[in-house]
């Protein structure tokens, strides 16, 4: 056998290397994005034109309303979940809180008017995060038991505020901020929307977004770097009880009645669009858009199943098949990046 | 002069281990100081004390006349210390400009200030000879790359200390002259700076003193003038260095081939591998990180499934989809990450070192109900035969020294009988003592007929016992050494790229 020799210097090498790991970070991103905005765009376009063909009524104003409300709804509380997701955390309480959020702020319209009970509710949501914040970062229990807890936890308090009996809002002019509209929009959409702005913008260019990142995709790069991953951590779940808030004082105004027992199961719902929406489980980037994107499909998916007279039954069949589709999506995009990537860190 | 950084009788300990046996260390203004020592004396500890990283069981820090008490490295930056780890702490979700300020960001009112540090990025990488797109997300830079990101970063800080763990380790050879000269630079401008490497000539070329770590204490502390590499590797060992006499047989051309690799196509490497190793030699591989060897020794276990070419064990074609099919073929390896990829950490020795018996030689009842006698008695014959340091066979192997555990793996390779197995750093984490007796070992293991290939970072290590030598750079094989030219500079050498052209004789 003869030595293999090569004339290749050093710096050819490198060069070639560096060529090619770029290319390959290319094609990654390429692909991971095509599975990211595929994933929630395809079935929202199915459901869409589905929807529009075969179901009665879909496209009839008052639906239409409807549907982005709910959506609008959703989407509020999708933002914060997708924080939360972000830093590899969940918040499984998002129902109870909205739940409580909305009885208080029924209560307080009643006795204050709708400014301060608008309000009230949504503190009340931002307090129940920072409830489950701190104990993420104090007590140090896992997001995902805390959070299974304060669930079981809230739904009692608003069991035990309302007494079981439902709460009647009086005031008109708060229930009519769910079905007025600016510019022919429904004023929980513009909210949504703006809302979901602003995250965006939090996420993608200030500092808070950078290290919401940065304690999600590496977490010990976080601490070394200085980053008070307690803060973001308890940011995160503060913002997503807040935005529970949000959804619940929403919720109030468009249903007129509240009682204990309404979002029950509205974790489940939350959860399937941010992860729908293309924010992995495995934390790091948060998907504002996608999760906006994903709440307009399941807001559709539950109005056509409604409209069409499929018993509720099935529709926790659909939500729960739909949020195993979002998963096994996280779980093919995160391994084609990986199979891009492989080999990169020996 | 007074010093910028004083390290007063520091202590750390870790449940069972005292890292730092009260390290005092003083670094002045403009001042180089190289800190060597083995793996295990304390040089990461030390560093992570003053990155703020870990609280110290006793002892001070004072800078710049201050008292110090690091919370955390929020406090260690801002009082003026930046570290480059040796780990890369990187998010690769982020940009290369965002990594770099992770932490420090440029803002306005919370806002990133993009475009600022956008520039601000370029520059610094800029200063360092890269030309790298400061918007590329940095997962898709290559190691050297990354390398330098993590130097960028902790230049983009406001430092007075410049703690840098191992910078080269990644780094080519025109890419260290460069880092070189910014270290000397930074020294002029008054900065200091604390400089860890495992190459001593890095050592001689740019530091103006010498700290040495043994053992968790400060063993000398000298101006590189007055040292010599000789005296410098006796400080680092506390005696002279033992060295394994290495016997090339030389003759292994006329046994026949165990392991034949054809163009083998691994996932992330650019060129296909082709390697033959004989019944009874020792292949050592060697290249800088990111050089490919990792993942050829990877595939060749199944744990990349390798996209295309031939693996032969003893003439015969295998598949390797998984680690499991290895082993039936009679490939095993030892991970580099003994810890978690090794041992079994609950169970005692016996236990580990007989997981992956030959079991096919016993007779049924044997195989599924193993009799922990002959358990004990055949681990008791491996104890004397590999001199594993162990009370008795029921010890847990958690509770052993690198050095043995290493050990009892080997004894499990030499259970399961394999034909050829693969090691992947075999003595990191190892104290000197034991590197000879494993050196002993891996030739026993080849002498009973076994072909061994072994990867490892470490060029005195392949050259003590390799008898030939492939060394990797970047995807590709760059050199074939041989016999009496398997030594440490035409490793080294070869590593970087540089004595690539020469090849050897015969």
């Amino acid at each position: 056998m003869t030595e293999t020799v090569t004339t290749l210097t050093a710096e050819e090498l490198v060069a070639a290397e560096r060529d090619r790991s770029a290319e390959r970070a290319r094609r990654a991103d390429q692909r991971r994005r095509l599975l990211q905005n595929s994933g929630v765009l395809v079935p929202f376009l199915i459901v869409l034109v589905v929807g529009v063909a075969v179901v009665p009524n879909f496209v009839s104003s008052s639906n239409v309303t409807n549907m982005l409300v709910n959506a609008a709804i959703l989407a509020i509380v999708g933002y914060g979940m997708t924080l939360v997701i972000a830093v590899r955390g969940i918040d499984l309480s998002v129902g109870s809180a909205q739940a409580l959020a909305a009885c208080v702020a029924a209560s307080v319209v009643n006795s204050a008017g709708p400014f301060v009970g608008a309000l009230v509710g949504i503190l009340v949501g931002a307090g129940l995060g920072a409830v489950n914040g701190l104990l993420v970062t104090q007590a140090r229990v896992p997001g995902f038991i805390a959070t299974l807890s304060t669930m079981s936890v809230f739904r009692g308090l608003v069991l035990l505020f309302t007494g079981g009996a439902p709460i009647m809002i009086a005031s008109a002019g708060f229930k009519d901020v769910a079905t007025s509209s600016l510019l022919g929009v429904p004023t929980p959409f513009v909210i949504a929307v703006l809302a979901g702005g602003g995250m965006w913008f939090a996420l993608e260019r200030m500092r808070f977004g950078k290290h919401v990142v940065a304690v999600g995709g590496s977490p010990e790069a976080a601490v070394d770097t200085g980053i008070g991953v307690n803060r973001v951590l308890l940011r995160a779940y503060l913002i997503a009880g807040a935005s529970a808030g949000v959804g619940g004082v929403l919720l109030a105004s468009q249903l007129g009645v509240v009682n204990g027992s309404i979002s029950t199961g509205l974790e489940l719902q939350a959860i399937a669009i941010v992860v729908l929406g293309g924010t992995s489980m495995a934390g790091g980037r948060g998907n504002i858009v996608g999760t906006f994107v994903a709440a307009l499909l399941l807001a559709m998916i539950n109005s056509g199943l409604n409209l069409l007279n499929v018993p509720s039954f099935y529709q926790y069949v659909a939500l729960g098949l739909l949020l195993i589709f979002a998963l096994s999506i996280d779980g093919a995009q995160r391994a084609a990046v990986r199979r891009m990537l492989e080999g990169r860190h020996s | 002069m007074t010093a910028v950084l004083q390290v007063e009788d520091v202590v750390q300990e870790y449940p069972g281990v005292r890292a730092l046996k009260g390290v005092s260390l003083d670094i002045h203004a403009g001042q180089v100081l190289g800190l060597v020592g083995e793996n295990g004396a304390g040089k990461s500890t030390l560093i992570r004390v003053l990155g703020g990283i870990e609280q110290p069981v006793r002892g001070s820090v004072t800078l710049k006349g201050v008292p110090q008490r690091f919370r955390s490295s929020a406090d260690s930056q801002a009082a003026g210390i930046s570290v480059v780890s040796q780990e890369f702490r990187q998010v690769p979700q982020l940009s290369v400009a965002d990594n770099i300020f992770l932490g420090h960001e440029l803002t306005t009112g919370g806002v990133v200030q993009r475009g600022r540090t956008r520039t601000r990025s370029t520059e610094l990488l800029e200063q360092l000879g890269m030309d790298l797109e400061a918007d590329r997300p940095v997962s898709s830079l290559t190691v050297g790359d990354r390398q330098m990101v993590e130097i960028a970063r902790a230049l983009s800080r406001t430092f007075d200390v410049l703690i840098m763990d191992e910078p080269t380790a990644a780094l080519n050879g025109a890419e260290i002259t460069r880092l070189h000269a910014i270290v000397r630079r930074l020294a002029q401008q008054g900065k200091a700076i604390v400089y860890v490497s495992h190459h001593l000539e890095e050592i001689f070329a740019i530091c103006d003193d010498v700290a040495v770590l043994r053992d968790g204490e400060l063993v000398a502390r000298q101006p590189t003038s007055e040292l010599d590499e000789p005296r410098l590797v006796e400080h680092m060992l506390g005696r002279k260095p033992t060295t394994y006499e290495h016997v090339s047989t030389g003759e292994g051309e006329a046994t026949d081939v165990r392991l034949a690799v054809r163009e083998l196509q691994v996932p992330g490497v650019a060129e296909p591998f082709s390697l033959d190793v004989r019944r009874g030699e020792v292949l050592g591989l060697a290249g800088l990180v990111g050089s490919g060897r990792t993942e050829l020794t990877r595939a060749l276990f199944g744990d990349l499934v390798g996209l295309g070419g031939v693996v032969e064990v003893d003439g015969k074609a295998v598949r390797l989809r998984s680690s499991r099919e290895a082993v039936r073929h009679g490939i095993f390896m030892l991970s580099e990450d003994r810890k978690s990829e090794g041992i079994l950490p609950h169970l005692d020795v016996t236990e580990n070192a007989m997981v992956s018996r030959d079991r096919r030689s016993l007779p049924w009842s044997r195989r599924v109900l193993p009799l922990r006698r002959d358990e004990s008695a055949e681990f008791a014959r491996l104890r004397d035969e590999m001199r594993i340091r162990v009370p008795h066979g029921r010890q847990l192997i958690g509770n052993l020294s690198g050095g043995n555990q290493q050990k009892v793996l080997l004894g499990r390779a030499l259970l399961s009988g394999c034909s050829v197995l693969l090691l992947n750093e075999p003595t990191r984490g190892v104290d000197v003592g034991a590197k000879v007796d494993i050196y002993q070992l891996v030739k026993q293991l080849a002498d009973r007929g076994v072909a061994v290939v072994v990867s490892s970072s470490d060029a005195p290590e392949l050259a003590a016992i390799a008898d030939r030598c492939v060394v990797y750079f970047a995807g590709r094989q760059v050199a074939e050494l041989r016999g009496r030219d398997v030594t440490e500079e035409n490793i080294v050498g070869a590593s970087v790229g540089q004595t690539a052209q020469e090849g050897s004789h015969d």
